[in-house]
């Protein structure tokens, strides 16, 4: 990771010092151990700062439909690079005045796994071959990364960059093997009953802060419709019906979009399991449209298409 | 005590199964006075959120009902329609919505026998799952 | 000008099946009055009764209703049903005709449709509409959706006159005592759609019909299959109504059959029995389906894909066989069949069902009606027509189309009614607008900002409604909900004097907004909204709730529950209304001028029509010279002289001032909208740009160049074109031993290219015969997988037969082949009767090749934003109803780059685009309807989803300046525009919304159902 966080100072060193970008979108370690933050490095002074590690989880693209910069370089994991793909689809990036540093991701740790197994401040993390060891005042530990990723890391198949101008890094070696809807599958098995239960009691946690919403790189909408007065989709209350038209509307409105970042669980600070919400409409998507967001710029999403040979086996009525 | 009967919407695109609606009245076919019907032009105009909103404003069950597949009179508005419902239906189910509060389904214009016949299996549905309870505002009122 | 000869700005439209429709709809868009005469009760003609339509399974009642409503509210078009022609007088430009009125018996007028009047009626007949496999009464509507609504009395011995309905009738209505009577129309031109009546199976007796209980014709088996049809759509037999479990189709029962003086092809009904066999699988998936039949004419575009499905998925049995026996079972009543297979062997099946494929026959009335417009027919009894001037009989003024002139399917008849009215409009563009009225109003009361005043009309519909729902609670009902400050009950809200009613209760009451409960806002929100807009509301400050054909028709025997669902039904609808905003009717300018794209036939054919319609065109072809691929055509079937017509036209096209022509152009660029295009064309390396309104694209197709059968590598092998090149230009000897070898399907019905190049059998035929007339001792072969003469070109294909060309037919996967025997061409097929294969010795090997689409196609269709089908041809609005129309309005196609054709085909939608066009180019201004889509800019945040799926390509994303801040947003186009909401349902954060059905409104009305 060492040499890769190199390359990507020197690929950030070269598109600054010959203005082939006003900005660059990077990560840089956060104040915080076992943390990274965004870094919006404007000049090359600050190229230093620019870090990448195992908890770069962010997903950068959200910064996109933010920023001014005519020209901005941006590192892309597999996610990222899925939704600045599916951004630039509904024209909100303009692919030409990005560009792309894809890096391909071996996938995030997830810090809050770790933290709860350290008892003690932190003075140092140090990451080798797959694994994290942590370092305090008297202890180190060490961690097999593999078992301590985020669950979407843990059954991603989009790893490596879908679009990029530059690669840094070995490719690396997607599992395609995976049933990333395992959960799911197993989730659908139970009762109506039961199921509603699951939702009702993550939903009821909510409290309508929206920052998953904030997190979301394909969330950008001038006023969301949970926001709208006119008309009034959704009343501004906590009755749990408003929560929940909030939490169906929302997932729906990612159908075909959404590239299993999952930016949204970890905004949560309820931590509600958005993941089964998201990833029911990912699997959907692909079982009946076999569609992926964000892997192919050409390919419109799938409910700005239609095939007439479409299935429609939710019609149960005679 | 006496039951409550249930009140069902249904949205009807204008070019067919309303028209099938229709076509049943003039046929003088008979069916349950549950459903009070919305008309839209399409059935790619139903925006999923006015079935939430149905549910959540205490509406017993809702239909949706559209031209058969090839007949849109907008050429492809119910393909988009069986997009967005084929995703919206499954998600409803997932969630644990009873099945048959939400029904979907193709009515020509020449159906209005067939209108009768799903009126009267959706209300007969929607009754056996009594009043709707899941996303209704003020449930604990 | 002699004041006899001064022409008339009207033309009468005779027969009102859809061609007639079509025909109507079109004239009068186009600035004429039209008289629609109608034989019947009511204008459908056969559509109505169909099913489904082939090859998209469209179903016929939900495409057509639209267009008979169309026709009965347009101004510009006068129904005159229970009308027969009777005398004609005067010359093209101006007709004096007498036309005969039946009395119907019924007060068109004050009859509401209620059905009161049936519902005593103790007369029950046979019903004509459903093929006597029902009854009806003797006073009736021939059926739900017949146009005019109202009722007739069938007093042709069904009526016993007991006045049972004149009692029953509230709107008194009914008039027993109605004459007869004599009307006289002047009009310019008369445009003949009599169309057809199914061949009579009696007069093939052998088949049993009539005899045989489960023996039905197809027309019957279309009302069975219909949902609305006397067995609700179930598939069952006549003899038990059974669900029969093997069904028979026998073909060409009454075509293709010179016995009985029905020598032509039907050209439909190998279509229809696979559809209808299709739809029996799609009711009832374990009926057994087969098709008997001598060729499979799938002739058309998308036919071939269309066999292919009922042949993989449906498993629909396809078995080429003549029928020489049916037998029925006493006790069964199944059908014993006896056929014989193509090896020669006789086989006997047994079917429970069997339904005959019945050819068109000329409809009965077409004789009488020719006698009477004193025009020619041929010896069938069809309209006599020239294959270069289709559309034209015998009688100058007067136009023909449909079966009248030769077996159609509906597209085809579609397509020759709107090219009869380009004659038509042509004939009469000086006289253009003189004869339709516009209607004035008063000026439109500002509403907006006003407290909604709501007034409610509740209708008893006589006892249709009240004798169901308590109407006068409902009227205290709505009396009490927001915003209403009047509301009464009417006998019928639709009567004329409750007309004046609803306008004096606006002025009295100051109502802004009105809802009137009675019947469906389909048929009746029309005539409201007009009374209204009267009285000085906008139109669309109107709701409707549907308490009877909803409601009190359907729970009669519930009162209670009808009388509170009328209150919910009303009470939605008061919710609705009093959202409801104006809506404007936009009227946008437009450049009165047309451009053609592609100078070959059709293009040339619809630029000269378009000019003589008064308008000015270009037309841009892309090669040095006009006159595309029929440069190489030299005669008809028929014998006309091509290159003699072909040679006037350019005189004609290029001698017209309207026409401005580019040769060796190109298009760049195509922008805006109809009304409203911006082409830029590339001329000897400078560009031009052209604004004009309309476009036709007629950029034609090409020969497939074969690489099959040593093309190219011997001289001695040429295709049917350069054969016909040789007969016409006389370097061809034939000897008595010259042997000639064609072989059909050339790059058609193969992999590559799935469809039938439609022309290639009939073009064999036709150099078969030129051949034959060189020296008929000559020899020719032409092998072919089937034979695809359709309508009066079967006669062709007996005749060859008969002067001994030889016909061998081959399997797709056991292709002829052809060899050289050291400098001998020779010709090895298998004979399918002998089961052993063929040498040929040929001098000469004639290709007959597939018309294969431009390459250009692809870039033109990004161009003009319109789809290409699967084989690379421009794909029409709809396949049915709208066969030169893209769905972007404004656009048209015909000839080539529509599908493969014939001449005369060509021209037909060369004309019909023509007169598609001027139905946008004569107007003044483009109106445009209130229920369109709006965007909200300011949420607007331009993510395409819209612009994507909008059908009409209605919706365009651009950079725009929004409260000081430049960014993207969708833009609706409201000339495209329909209205089908399908944007704002799909726009995530609601920034795209549709007027009329507004997410508010509609939210309103789910609120207020509770």
């Amino acid at each position: 990771m060492q040499s890769v966080e190199n390359r990507i100072k020197e690929k950030a060193a070269e598109l600054l010092t010959t203005k082939k970008v006003d900005l660059l979108i990077g990560f840089e370690r956060g104040t915080m151990p076992l943390r990274a933050s965004p870094a919006f490095i404007y000049d090359e002074a600050d190229i230093e700062k620019l870090a990448w590690n195992s908890f770069c989880e962010m997903n950068l693209a959200r910064y996109l439909t933010r920023i001014t910069s005519k020209r901005v370089g941006i590192i892309a994991k597999g996610c990222d690079s899925r939704a600045i793909a599916a951004l630039v689809v509904e024209g909100q990036v303009k692919r030409e005045q990005i560009m792309i540093i894809g890096v391909p991701c071996p996938g995030m740790v997830d810090r809050r796994k770790i933290e709860k197994e350290i008892k003690g401040e932190i003075d140092k993390v140090e990451e080798k071959k797959g694994e994290i060891i942590v370092k305090g005042n008297n202890f180190e530990k060490v961690f097999k990364k593999n078992n301590y990723l985020y669950p979407c890391c843990k059954v991603c198949k989009h790893g490596n960059p879908s679009i990029y101008d530059i690669l840094i890094g070995e490719k690396v070696k997607e599992n395609s093997k995976v049933d990333e809807y395992a959960e799911i599958t197993e989730y659908e098995k139970k009762s109506p009953d039961k199921r509603w239960e699951f939702f009702e009691k993550e939903v009821s946690k909510c409290i309508r802060c929206y920052a998953c919403r904030q997190a979301c790189p394909m969330c950008y909408c001038e006023e969301c419709f949970v926001d709208s007065f006119h008309p009034k989709w959704v009343d501004k209350s906590l009755d749990f019906s408003d929560i929940a038209i909030w939490h169906i509307m929302r997932v729906y409105h990612q159908t075909g979009r959404c590239v299993s970042c999952g930016a949204c669980e970890r905004a949560c600070p309820m931590q509600i399991n958005l993941r089964f919400l998201t990833e029911k409409i990912n699997k959907d998507v692909k079982v009946y449209f076999n569609f992926e967001a964000g892997l192919d710029l050409s390919v419109n999403p799938p409910l700005a298409a239609f095939d007439i040979k479409d299935r429609e086996d939710f019609i149960d009525t005679c | 005590m006496k039951v409550k009967e249930p009140k069902i919407v249904a949205f009807l695109c204008n070019w067919c199964s309303y028209a099938g609606a229709d076509l049943a009245g003039v046929s003088r076919i008979q069916y349950p006075p549950n459903i009070r019907v919305i008309r839209v032009p399409c059935s790619s105009r139903v925006n999923p959120l006015f079935i939430l909103k149905a549910l959540q404003e205490g509406v017993d069950g809702v239909l949706v009902a559209g031209c058969h597949p090839g007949d849109c009179h907008y050429i492809s508005g119910n393909y988009l329609a069986r997009r967005k419902f084929t995703i919206f239906k499954n998600l409803l189910d997932y969630l644990g919505i009873e099945k048959d509060r939400v029904h979907f389904t193709w009515i020509s214009a020449a159906e209005g026998a067939r209108f009768a016949e799903i009126v009267k299996e959706v209300t007969e549905r929607v009754k056996k799952l009594g009043p709707v309870k899941r996303l209704v505002k003020n449930r604990s009122a | 000008m002699d004041e006899n000869n001064k022409k008339i700005g009207a033309v009468m439209v005779v027969g009102g099946g859809i061609g007639g429709i079509q025909a109507s709809l079109d004239l009068a868009e186009s600035g004429f009055k039209v008289y629609l005469v109608e034989k019947n009760l009511s204008i459908g003609g056969v559509m109505a009764q169909l099913d489904k339509t082939f090859p998209t399974n469209d179903c016929s009642m939900c495409i057509l209703s639209p267009k008979l409503v169309e026709c009965a509210r347009h101004r510009n078009i006068e129904l005159l049903t229970r009308c027969e022609v009777e005398s004609i007088e005067g010359s093209a430009g101006n007709f004096k005709i007498k036309v005969k009125k039946h009395p119907r018996f019924v007060d068109v007028s004050k009859c509401t449709g209620c059905g009161d009047c049936a519902e005593v009626c103790p007369v029950e007949v046979p019903d004509e509409y459903e093929e006597n496999l029902a009854n009806r009464k003797a006073i009736y509507r021939p059926f739900p959706q017949a146009t005019p609504g109202a009722f007739g009395i069938d007093k042709s011995g069904a009526c016993c006159e007991c006045m049972q309905c004149e009692k029953a009738c509230k709107a008194e209505a009914i008039l027993h005592n109605m004459l007869e009577q004599d009307i006289e129309l002047n009009v310019g031109s008369v445009i003949v759609f009599p169309g057809f009546d199914e061949f009579e199976p009696k007069l093939r007796e052998e088949y049993g019909y009539g005899l045989f209980s489960n023996v039905v014709t197809s027309i019957e088996f279309e009302r069975i299959l219909s949902a609305s049809g006397p067995f609700q759509g179930h598939v069952v037999r006549c003899s038990d109504k059974k669900t029969p479990k093997k069904i028979a189709w026998i073909q060409c029962v009454g075509s293709r059959d010179s016995k009985i003086e029905r020598g032509y092809c039907s050209s439909v009904c190998c279509m229809y029995a696979t559809k209808q066999a299709l739809i029996t699988k799609e009711h009832s998936p374990d009926i057994r389906t087969t098709i008997f039949y001598i060729d499979m004419r799938a002739y058309g575009k998308e036919f071939d894909r269309y066999i292919e499905r009922a042949k993989l998925e449906y498993k629909v049995r396809y078995i080429r066989s003549r029928i020489s026996e049916v037998k029925e079972d006493a006790k069964t009543h199944n059908l014993k069949i006896k056929y014989e297979r193509e090896d020669g062997e006789l086989v006997t099946e047994e079917f429970d069902m069997l339904v005959l494929s019945v050819g068109l026959d000329v409809s009965r009335s077409a004789k009488d009606l020719a006698e009477k417009l004193n025009i020619n027919l041929n010896s069938y009894g069809f309209a006599r027509v020239d294959s270069l001037e289709p559309l034209k009989t015998s009688r100058p003024g007067i136009f023909a189309g449909g079966v009248f002139s030769g077996p159609k399917d509906i597209p085809e008849t579609v397509t020759s009614a709107s090219g009869a009215c380009a004659l038509a409009s042509a004939l009469l563009s000086s006289v253009r607008g003189t004869l339709v009225a516009e209607k004035k109003y008063p000026a439109e009361k500002d509403v907006s900002g006003d407290i909604p005043r709501i007034g409610v009309f509740v209708c008893q519909c006589g006892i249709n409604i009240g004798g169901v729902v308590n109407v006068p609670l409902v009227v205290e009902y709505a009396k009490t909900l927001p915003f209403v400050v009047y509301a009464e009950d009417n006998l019928y809200t639709c009567s004329q004097d409750t007309q004046d009613t609803i306008k004096e209760a606006i002025a009295q009451h100051s109502l802004n907004r009105v809802v009137v409960a009675s019947c469906t806002p389909r048929t009746h929100e029309p005539l409201f909204q007009e009374t209204i807009r009267e009285a000085g509301l906008n139109r669309h400050l109107f709701e409707m709730a549907n308490i009877r054909d909803q409601n009190s028709w359907v729970h009669m025997k519930q009162p209670r529950e009808a009388t509170e669902k009328a209150k919910d039904l009303v009470r939605m609808a008061v919710a609705k209304v009093s959202l409801k905003e104006p809506l404007g009717r936009i009227s946008l300018k437009l450049t009165s001028r047309g451009l053609v794209i592609g100078g070959g036939l059709a293009g040339m054919v619809s630029a000269l029509r378009l000019a003589e319609e008064g308008y000015e065109v270009y037309l841009v072809e892309k090669e040095d010279t006009l006159g595309g691929q029929a440069k190489d055509i030299y005669y008809t079937l028929k014998g006309e002289d091509v290159q003699k017509f072909l040679s006037k036209l350019i005189e004609k096209v290029t001698s017209n001032n309207k026409i401005h022509i580019f040769t060796a152009a190109t298009i760049e660029k195509i922008e805006g909208f109809v009304g409203n295009f911006k082409t830029t064309i590339k001329l000897n390396s400078s560009l031009k740009e052209l604004e004009h309104g309309a476009v036709i694209v007629a950029s034609g197709a090409n020969e497939y160049q074969p690489t099959e059968y040593l093309f190219g590598k011997d001289k001695r092998v040429v295709t049917q074109r350069k054969l016909e090149e040789l007969i016409a230009t006389k370097k061809l000897n034939v000897s008595n031993q010259s042997s000639i070898v064609m072989i059909q399907c050339i790059g058609s019905r193969c992999d590559e290219n799935p469809y039938c190049s439609r022309v290639c059998c009939s073009e064999a035929i036709k150099n078969a015969l030129a051949l034959k007339k060189m020296n008929k001792q000559v020899n020719v072969y032409i092998l072919y997988r089937d034979v695809r003469t359709y309508g009066f070109k079967e006669d062709w294909y007996q005749k060859a037969r008969e002067q001994g060309v030889l016909f061998i037919r081959y399997e797709e996967d056991d292709k002829p082949e052809v060899k050289l025997n050291k400098d001998k061409l020779e010709v090895l097929v298998k004979d399918l009767i002998l089961e052993e294969k063929l040498l040929i010795s040929a001098d000469l090997v004639v290709l007959s090749t597939a018309t294969v689409p431009s390459e250009d196609n692809k870039e033109l269709s990004q161009l003009l934003k319109v789809p290409l089908n699967e084989d690379g041809f421009f794909m029409e609005a709809h396949a049915k109803l709208r066969p030169v129309d893209f769905a972007t309005d404004g656009i048209f196609v015909c000839g080539l780059a529509h599908s493969p054709k014939f001449i005369e085909e060509s021209i037909c939608q060369a004309n019909a685009c023509a007169a598609r066009a001027c139905t946008i180019l004569s107007r003044d201004e483009l109106e445009v309807e209130g229920i369109v889509a709006e965007v909200n800019e300011l949420k607007c945040k331009g993510c395409r989803l819209c612009k994507e799926i909008c059908p009409y390509g209605a919706i365009d994303v651009e950079l725009k300046k929004v409260l000081g801040k430049e960014k993207e947003v969708a833009r609706v186009n409201p000339a495209l525009c329909k209205g089908c909401g399908a944007c704002s349902a799909s726009c995530r954060s609601g920034s795209i919304d549709l007027k009329g059905f507004s997410d508010s409104e509609i939210l309103t009305q789910i609120g207020a159902l509770v």
